[in-house]
């Protein structure tokens, strides 16, 4: 018997080191070691032996069991690692395989300055402030010392809806209503849609977008104007870039001033963007005139206050590299996927 | 406004050159288009004296000269012109010379002789008639005067000046002149600004009375008429300075009397008319409102029918002229005209412009009407004229003038305090020297104290206030002192308004799916919404209309997205992008019930889809996530309008509250926008879904106790729909209902025709206990039985 448990544990341990893969170990785990196998049918077959060998049988059977099971695990942590090896080289995939197309979607770039834009006057107090688009002539223009018939009406080309209704040609009647309605101290920036009867060109659009700044409170003098417009200069272009003022006209500001930004191309240096001048027209902006102060309600005596409006098109256009505006209004695809 | 600068400088004295001349007026407030010289279109031709003219022994027709150009030795020219002829002094393009139409002159051979150079036509400079009088001659030029031969030929003609396009500002109408630019710039560059003496010599015989008599009727379109009579007139070509200073100005030069009006207009800013007074129909002029219908046929040749608020000039019947607008056909000067009336008036601005406009007319004339003509020096500039009449010995002035200004307008004074205008305009300008400022402005000021008092001159319409004044001081002590200050002020707190956050959060939610936003114009073609098969009694169908459209296509505000949407969608596949998901979120604008209010403004939004793989569950999606981000979950049911396919569409909606339609384009409608293949679009009404997100107080507690799943087949008619089930299923599993999806929809013969089997997954669950099977059992009971009920399914086993 006890030849046939050594025999019997060479023979196993020979199949455990010839086993090829985790199942066939199994098999011989089952054959061997299992309720049904070898090892248990020669325990069975310990009753025929005398009494007095039968404990040093047993302690042999078991040494032979302890024995098969270590080997068969060290075997079995082999072969597992083989195969996990195999399967892992097997499932290698082309990484550089495109994914499936997917659309990334955009803001229209317009908006995307615009959100800028209002962030930055948001970060300095401003609220933000909407009127109708399609606005009362009163406040277009009258509130905003424009009356009827006024040459200054002539730079504004009008689209009438009637006598007394126009589409606003400007983002300044939203100015007008704050005025009437509110008490100062007023900080408010007016984003919007306006309308001028223009054909679309290269620098012009029927309808564009404006925003338009307004402040009033005791001792607001043109200084701060220009403070205010330095620092969103610098925000929304980057360092370096300034405001030059040079005087100009609108009716509603008084000093008025049309606003140059240093060319962000060149940083002023002088190119073919800025015509060699290194500054950029951008805006409009004034001291709010005394008179529209009178009109809309307020005491010109204790407030002062400044307005300012630039063209939302013109800084997308500054600030993305667009060299027509109709690009804006196309809506061609192979445009605005170039946007994120 | 268009100036030589030689003009300018008869006045002051301009001591730099045009383009730093032009950045110092810039910079203090009189924008300047651009700097360009007269003469540009050619180079190097000078003033050559021809010496010998032979005939050209190969050639019937051509002529070989020696042309003394002032070098050292005379230059052979070979020359085909008829009038050559030795012994004149011509117009020589030399080697080298560049000539309009990019031709370049080289020295060369014509039929064996040498020729360097060229002998030039007016046609060739390309030099107007007008300017210089031998321009229109047949054959080359001959210039008259005695000039030295190699003289640049531009000074003979006129050209080669620096002409300043300046852009007024509507609120220096002043500045409209020669005299108010160069007294402008007299104060920009601190110097003395010097007008002529206006000094008129009467020749003539009798006084204004005896030839003329002028009626005005409406003094207020008329605040002020001047006139004067010239006799003995000789109607020729005005002298060589007047020419190029007009040709320079862009006018195009006449004869000396109509020169003189347009030369006075440039000068003084007053735009001036001149009468044959021979046509005059009994010698009177009245200045009076048309009447009804009357009918003119001004100079240009044009009949316009007249309406009572226009002002014209008549004779004693009929209006002959539009007062400051355009003049009439019959007293026009001609060749022959003998004797003149100088008109020199002032106008209503806005009465000027509203006729200017109405009848379509704009003339140099009117344009400065309308912008403001000054009354008080309307007799400065006809005394100009007669001056220039004087100087010009074209004609007799008359003794005595008419002059009708019955309210002449008192001077504005000005009180303002240098602390205030400092305060203001952020800069400490001392009084003295806005004193200063001020009086080189011709604002006469003395500044006592705090205190400025300013008498303003005429000519500043504009100067109404202090404000007027801070701008003034600040423009000239420089907009580059203002320093940059950040606002000592109340303090605010910065936000966004509350739909703009919404309507952001949509975009954003959008951008996120892939989508890409666009813009359209506000306004549409009435006819988009004929594509779009509208009913005629379609609410969209009621418009705000532009009532001066560019044209047909942007003329009615838009009531719906959808047309832009469709157009665009047309032109990316114009452009061969075979797909692409848009939206844009814009206004739409429905008319007021009552006239005379503002329409309402609302927030629409359009979604579209189109390309390969895009199909009606694609925007489906869209929609139903863009609202699952704002907590709603809406029902949906098939139908909409009829622009969509009867069988794709679909209404989404909480309760009786509709938030979005949506569907496959129709394929009639797609036609109409020329649109080849399919396109999904969904509206969604954002004015409504803003007040339906709930505030978001918190979470859920994660369950505590396990959930039970159950899968259920039901076989139903295939007209049922799948989501119509889930609703039911909702609302019959009640409380316990954790999730119900949909898994599968099965069609087999076994099933019978348009007979379908859709499987759900139905996870129940309670918060406060595992939930028994009895439970479990009676909950899908009743999702069986309303299952059963509503829709007659049939579980399938």
């Amino acid at each position: 018997m006890e030849k046939m448990l050594r025999e019997m544990r060479e023979r196993v341990m020979k199949n455990i080191e010839a086993a090829g893969a985790t199942g066939a170990l199994e098999q011989i785990r089952v054959a061997a070691l299992g309720k049904k196998g070898e090892l248990t049918a020669l325990l069975r077959g310990m009753g025929k032996l005398p009494p007095e060998e039968r404990p040093k049988m047993g302690q042999m059977v078991n040494e032979v069991r302890a024995a098969l099971e270590q080997q068969l695990e060290a075997r079995e942590k082999l072969l597992a690692e083989k195969e996990k090896a195999a399967r892992l080289a097997e499932e290698t995939i082309d990484v550089t395989l495109p994914g499936p197309e997917r659309s990334a979607g955009s803001l229209h770039p317009m908006n995307i300055a615009l959100r800028k834009m209002v962030d930055v006057f948001v970060g300095m107090g401003y609220e933000v402030v909407e009127g109708p688009e399609v606005e009362f002539d009163h406040y277009n223009f009258e509130l905003l010392n424009i009356p009827k018939n006024h040459p200054a009406r002539d730079a504004q080309d009008t689209f009438y809806i009637d006598d007394n209704i126009v589409l606003r040609t400007h983002t300044s009647p939203v100015q007008a209503r704050i005025m009437t309605t509110r008490k100062p101290p007023i900080r408010v920036i007016c984003p919007g849609r306006v309308y001028r009867a223009d054909e679309a060109d290269a620098t012009h659009s029927p309808v564009f977008h404006q925003m338009e700044g307004l402040v009033i409170d005791e001792n607001i003098t043109m200084g701060d104007l220009k403070g205010t417009l330095d620092e969103f200069a610098r925000q929304m272009f980057g360092e370096g870039i300034q405001t030059r003022f040079r005087p100009s006209f609108f009716p509603f500001t008084e000093p008025s001033a049309e606003v140059d930004l240093t060319c962000a191309n060149c940083k002023g240096a002088g190119c073919r963007m800025c015509k060699g001048t290194g500054w950029i027209e951008v805006l409009g902006a004034g001291m709010v005139n005394p008179h529209v102060l009178e009109m809309c309600g307020i005491d010109p005596q204790k407030y002062s206050g400044f307005a300012f409006g630039m063209g939302v098109e013109r800084m997308t256009l500054l600030k993305y590299n667009i060299p027509n505006l109709r690009y804006l209004y196309e809506n061609d695809l192979r445009f605005l996927t170039q946007y994120r | 406004m268009k100036v030589p600068m030689k003009w300018l400088k008869e006045y002051v004295d301009i001591n730099m050159p045009a383009e730093e001349y032009a950045s110092r007026m810039v910079m203090t407030g009189t924008a300047v288009e651009g700097v360009e010289k007269t003469g540009e279109q050619f180079d190097k031709v000078v003033v050559g004296r021809v010496l010998t003219c032979v005939d050209h022994p190969n050639s019937d027709h051509l002529h070989i000269c020696t042309v003394d150009v002032g070098g050292e030795e005379p230059l052979q020219i070979v020359c085909g012109a008829p009038n050559v002829h030795a012994e004149m002094n011509v117009a020589v393009a030399l080697d080298g010379a560049h000539l309009p139409g990019g031709v370049k002159i080289k020295k060369g051979k014509m039929r064996g002789e040498v020729s360097m150079g060229m002998l030039c036509s007016g046609p060739e400079l390309d030099v107007p008639a007008g300017l210089y009088p031998h321009i229109g001659d047949a054959g080359i030029i001959e210039i008259t005067e005695d000039v030295k031969p190699g003289t640049d030929v531009k000074s003979v003609f006129g050209l080669g000046d620096d002409i300043v396009d300046f852009e007024i500002l509507a609120n220096r109408p002043d500045c409209l002149s020669v005299w108010g630019l160069a007294r402008e710039s007299s104060a920009v560059l601190e110097e003395h600004f010097v007008m002529p003496e206006i000094a008129v010599e009467e020749m003539g015989s009798g006084t204004f009375d005896d030839y003329a008599k002028v009626e005005v009727r409406d003094e207020e379109l008329c605040p002020r008429y001047c006139a004067r009579i010239i006799t003995d007139v000789k109607i020729g070509p005005s002298p060589m300075w007047m020419r190029e200073y007009l040709y320079g100005a862009g006018i195009r030069p006449i004869n000396n009397i109509v020169d003189i009006t347009n030369f006075v207009m440039l000068e003084t800013g007053h735009p001036m008319h001149a009468f044959d007074l021979s046509k005059v129909k009994d010698q009177t002029i009245v200045v009076r409102r048309a009447n009804p219908g009357e009918m003119l046929t001004t100079l240009d040749g044009k009949t316009h029918q007249l309406d009572e608020t226009m002002l014209v000039i008549a004779d004693k019947q009929n209006a002959t002229g539009l007062a400051g607008i355009m003049g009439g056909e019959e007293s026009e000067i001609v060749d022959d005209t003998a004797s003149v009336l100088f008109e020199c008036a002032a106008f209503e601005r806005a009465n000027n412009r509203v006729t200017a406009r109405k009848l379509g007319i704009r003339t140099e004339s009117s344009g400065r009407f309308e912008k403001g003509v000054c009354p008080a020096t309307a007799m400065e500039a006809l005394e100009r004229a007669c001056m220039l009449v004087n100087m010009l010995e074209c004609g007799k002035v008359v003794p005595g003038c008419y002059d009708n200004y019955p309210n002449p307008k008192e001077p504005v004074e000005i009180e303002a305090s240098v602390s205030r205008i400092c305060r203001r305009i952020g800069v400490d300008v001392p009084g003295e020297v806005m004193e200063d400022i001020l009086n080189r402005l011709y604002i006469d000021t003395t500044v006592a104290g705090d205190t400025l008092h300013c008498e303003v001159p005429a000519f500043r319409q504009d100067m109404e206030g202090e404000a007027d004044v801070s701008e003034e001081v600040l423009r000239m002590y420089g907009y580059d002192h203002i320093p940059s200050t950040l606002m000592n002020a109340t303090t605010m707190a910065g936000r966004q308004d509350e739909k703009t956050v919404f309507n952001n959060r949509v975009k954003d939610a959008l951008v996120g799916m892939g989508l890409y936003e666009i813009l359209n114009y506000s306004f549409i073609s009435p006819r988009w919404l004929d594509h779009l098969g509208l009913a005629d009694n379609d609410p969209r169908r009621n418009v705000v209309k532009l009532r001066n459209p560019l044209g047909e296509d942007t003329s009615v505000m838009r009531t719906t997205l959808v047309p832009s949407m469709l157009n665009t969608v047309a032109a990316n596949l114009n452009r061969n992008i075979p797909g692409g998901m848009l939206f844009e979120l814009s206004k739409v604008f429905v008319p007021a019930e009552k006239a005379g209010e503002l329409p309402a403004e609302k927030t629409a939004l359009c979604i579209a889809a189109y390309g390969e793989g895009v199909d009606f569950y694609t925007v489906k999606n869209i929609v139903t996530w863009l609202l699952a981000k704002f907590g709603v979950q809406a029902s949906i049911a098939a139908g909409g309008d009829s622009y969509y396919h009867p069988g794709r569409k679909a209404i989404m909606a909480v309760g009786d509250t509709r938030l979005a339609s949506l569907g496959e384009i129709h394929p009639d409608v797609a036609e109409a926008f020329d649109i080849k293949g399919r396109v999904v679009v969904a509206e969604v009404d954002l004015d409504a879904l803003r007040p339906m997100e709930k505030d978001f107080y918190g979470i859920k507690p994660l369950p505590k106790f396990p959930a039970v799943s159950r899968d259920i087949a039901v076989v139903v008619d295939e007209a049922v729909g799948a989501g119509t089930m889930m609703d039911a299923i909702r609302a019959a599993a009640g409380k316990l209902l954790e999730d119900a999806k949909l898994f599968d929809i099965y069609r087999g013969e076994k099933l019978g025709a348009q007979r379908k089997s859709v499987a759900f997954a139905i996870t129940l669950r309670a918060p406060d206990r595992t939930l028994t099977d009895e439970e479990i059992n009676a909950a899908m009971e009743k999702v069986l039985k309303a299952l059963s009920e509503k829709f007659g399914a049939e579980l399938r086993t």
